[in-house]
């Protein structure tokens, strides 16, 4: 089965933006149009500020229209763990945060009057497993300290799953359809007079004395500010060595009964699963989704991809009366140091440029924080949120062990990179296959589509030069580093890097790498910005 | 005079890496990280030695220190251009290597000569 995003699927009139065209001169330049980059825009419009989006592929295409859906204050990392790695204020102001956000994307539903299918639905957070009891206690207790209404209940509504050990509840939180609100919200941007480019990728920024320039594949954008609403930032970044990228798995199927829970449920024993229910055309619930199962971007621990689905298809048919299976996705997450995000000022000398990352799978609430703060800073009103999501704040004691295990790990990954001679041929890969392989002293990724055509670029990762690994459910190069992901022609999809992989011509006779003249090896059009 | 001897193991092995790493730089090839990473972290080992063995005093082989501190930061500067895409200087890559052996030659003749 490919992989679908249901929100994609379930889009009607999905509207064509314009590519740039030439120079333009904006307020604010916003670089990515997912929930971040459209929120901020539509906030900058609304605060009388010209604004310009520049997105690389379709509005709403990234990661947020392929989320699953649920707004909730909670967060994947834990309240009691932010308390721990920061401070309870901190958490505290997160959990407003994420209260106000969660409150603006009702408000600005009804206002745009976006057929996004918003509804206010409890959250439950459960276990059947003894050892994860204090883990519930605890979060249900920073939940309240941080000034949020739960409640322990002894059964968890909807789900018939036996011998639960501890279960909270939280009223209040929603669903929503993430694609159709952002593309409502951005047509408002536009209503505004701000300005959307689609297949518009920015190649390379910079931040000068005055004003910032954005060179892009259509063209410059000169501006006062820039947000690299990217979900990690383009580029090179002291973030990416804390941000660590981890897929997860969604599979969504359909019931026999019909009776679709209205809730979203995370259930944590050894493993997470999170169970949501959505609708397809309406507001009446027609699909359950079931994700969990991450695993660091190109670090599958299965070689066979599918694995991952199959497993959270196997959990469903355990615990629901599955009908059909209608899609499968993955997408990526990117965490952060402490479990809070990074939203601000890139660095501590920089006066005009915004980053936004780090938000677990919590980003369409998170997104939404961000588009609010980093507006209503570039607007000059000022942002009670501001310290506790400094992206400047780097690390602290208690999160140095994060940092060494990420770093020890990206350093693991570099040294898989060894000379290994011709390991293996091109006739050793098979139909629907891909292989990284050495040919001619260069690291190549090779892939051979069903009709026996060979796919090859370079299999050096344009980002910071580690070897991409085949992924073979979604039939993309995946970098172990930095989550770095390339189609099978090279071109990126998403993560840190700009420049598509290098497409390599071979000679079909004595299988060596024809001459592609002109730059050497490692030599790449651009500079990778550091931003 | 352990500390030395130690020392120009380590940078005989890093020695080793490096004039691999060139043939890949001299071709305009993409170095294998794996050895770059290695490579970097063996000399570091060894000029770490180095200091400590000078700092305990006594006669030392300064000359050999100031030349690998340069290869060294030829070194960084290299590296840096490579994983952000930047081409390593085929003359930066020779003149980092000849600093090197030239620490080296000394430091041979530091522990080895009368
Ligand atoms: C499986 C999964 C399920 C999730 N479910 C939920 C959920 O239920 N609730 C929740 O709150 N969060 C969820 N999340 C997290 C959430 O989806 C993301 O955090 C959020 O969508 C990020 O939004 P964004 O706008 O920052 O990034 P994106 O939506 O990824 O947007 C970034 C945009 O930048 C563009 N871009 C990248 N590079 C360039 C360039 N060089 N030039 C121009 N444009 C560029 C991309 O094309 C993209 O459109 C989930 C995440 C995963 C992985
Ligand atoms: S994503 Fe950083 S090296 Fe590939």
């Amino acid at each position: 089965m490919e992989t679908q995003s249901f929100w994609e699927a379930t889009t009607p009139q999905r509207p064509d933006y314009p590519t740039l065209d030439g120079g333009l001169r904006v307020d604010v330049a916003i670089i990515g149009g997912g929930i971040t980059g459209i929120t901020a825009a539509h906030q900058l419009a609304k605060a009388g500020k010209r604004v310009a989006v520049l997105e690389a592929r379709r509005v709403g295409g990234g990661t947020t229209g392929w989320s699953t859906g649920n707004l909730y204050v909670p967060v994947g990392p834990y309240f009691h763990h932010i308390a721990k790695t920061r401070s309870q204020e901190v958490a505290s102001t997160v959990a407003q945060a994420r209260f106000t956000a969660l409150n603006f994307i009702e408000q600005h539903a009804q206002q745009y009057s976006i057929d996004c299918h918003f509804a206010r639905r409890p959250w439950y957070f459960f276990t059947q497993e003894e050892d994860m009891v204090s883990n519930i206690e605890k979060e249900a207790e920073a939940l309240q300290q941080a000034g949020m209404a739960t409640e322990f209940v002894t059964q968890v509504p909807g789900l018939r799953f036996d011998s639960v050990q501890r279960a909270v509840r939280m009223d209040g939180q929603a669903r929503f359809h993430p694609l159709r609100y952002v593309l409502g919200l951005a047509k408002a941007v536009t209503q505004m007079g701000g300005q959307i480019y689609e297949h518009t990728t920015v190649l390379d920024l910079k931040e000068e004395e005055d004003h910032c320039l954005l060179k892009t594949t259509h063209g410059t954008v000169t501006c006062n500010q820039m947000i690299i609403a990217t979900h990690i930032p383009i580029g090179i970044h002291s973030v990416q060595t804390v941000a660590a990228p981890y897929r997860s798995y969604v599979v969504a199927m359909r019931l026999k009964s019909g009776a679709y829970p209205d809730a979203y449920y995370w259930h944590n024993d050894k493993t997470h699963h999170a169970i949501t229910t959505h609708s397809t055309d309406s507001m009446e619930l027609d699909m359950l989704m079931i994700a969990g199962n991450h695993h660091k971007t190109g670090q599958a621990s299965h070689q066979e991809y599918q694995h991952y689905f199959n497993e959270l298809e196997a959990y469903a048919r355990q615990h629901f009366d599955i009908a059909s299976v209608e899609f499968r996705w993955s997408a990526q997450h990117y965490r952060s140091g402490d479990g809070v995000p990074y939203i601000g000022l890139t660095h501590k000398s920089a006066k005009r440029t915004y980053i936004a990352t780090g938000f677990y799978a919590d980003g369409l609430t998170y997104g939404t924080v961000a588009g609010i703060q980093l507006a209503d800073t570039i607007a000059g009103e000022g942002s009670p949120w501001l310290e506790a999501f400094d992206a400047t704040r780097g690390t602290n004691l208690s999160t140095a062990g994060e940092f060494i295990k990420e770093n020890a790990n990206v350093a693991a990954q570099y040294l898989k990179d060894i000379p290994a001679g011709q390991a293996s041929h091109f006739s050793d890969i098979g139909p629907g296959e891909g292989k990284t392989i050495e040919v001619d002293s260069e690291k190549l990724a090779v892939y051979r589509d069903e009709h026996s055509q060979l796919h090859v670029c370079s299999a050096v990762c344009t980002h910071m030069k580690c070897i991409v690994n085949w992924n073979n459910a979604e039939k993309t190069w995946d970098c172990p580093c930095h989550g770095s992901r390339f189609m099978i022609d090279g071109s990126v999809i998403e993560g840190p890097a700009i420049l598509n992989l290098e497409r390599k011509a071979i000679d079909p006779t004595s299988g060596h790498l024809l001459e592609s003249g002109g730059k050497t090896s490692g030599e790449r059009e651009i500079n990778n910005p550091i931003t | 005079m352990n500390l030395i001897y130690t020392s120009i193991g380590f940078f005989a092995l890093a020695a080793l890496l490096g004039m691999y790493l060139l043939t890949f730089v001299l071709r305009g090839k993409e170095t294998p990280k794996a050895i770059v990473f290695s490579h970097g972290p063996m000399a570091v080992v060894g000029l770490v030695l180095l200091i400590i063995y000078i700092a305990r005093g006594g006669p030392n082989p300064w000359e050999s220190l100031v030349l690998f501190v340069l290869a060294a930061l030829g070194g960084l500067y290299m590296i840096s251009r490579d994983l952000t895409g930047r081409p390593i200087p085929k003359a930066l890559a020779v003149g980092h290597g000849l600093l090197a052996v030239g620490g080296f030659v000394l430091l041979l003749v530091f522990a080895f000569g009368d």
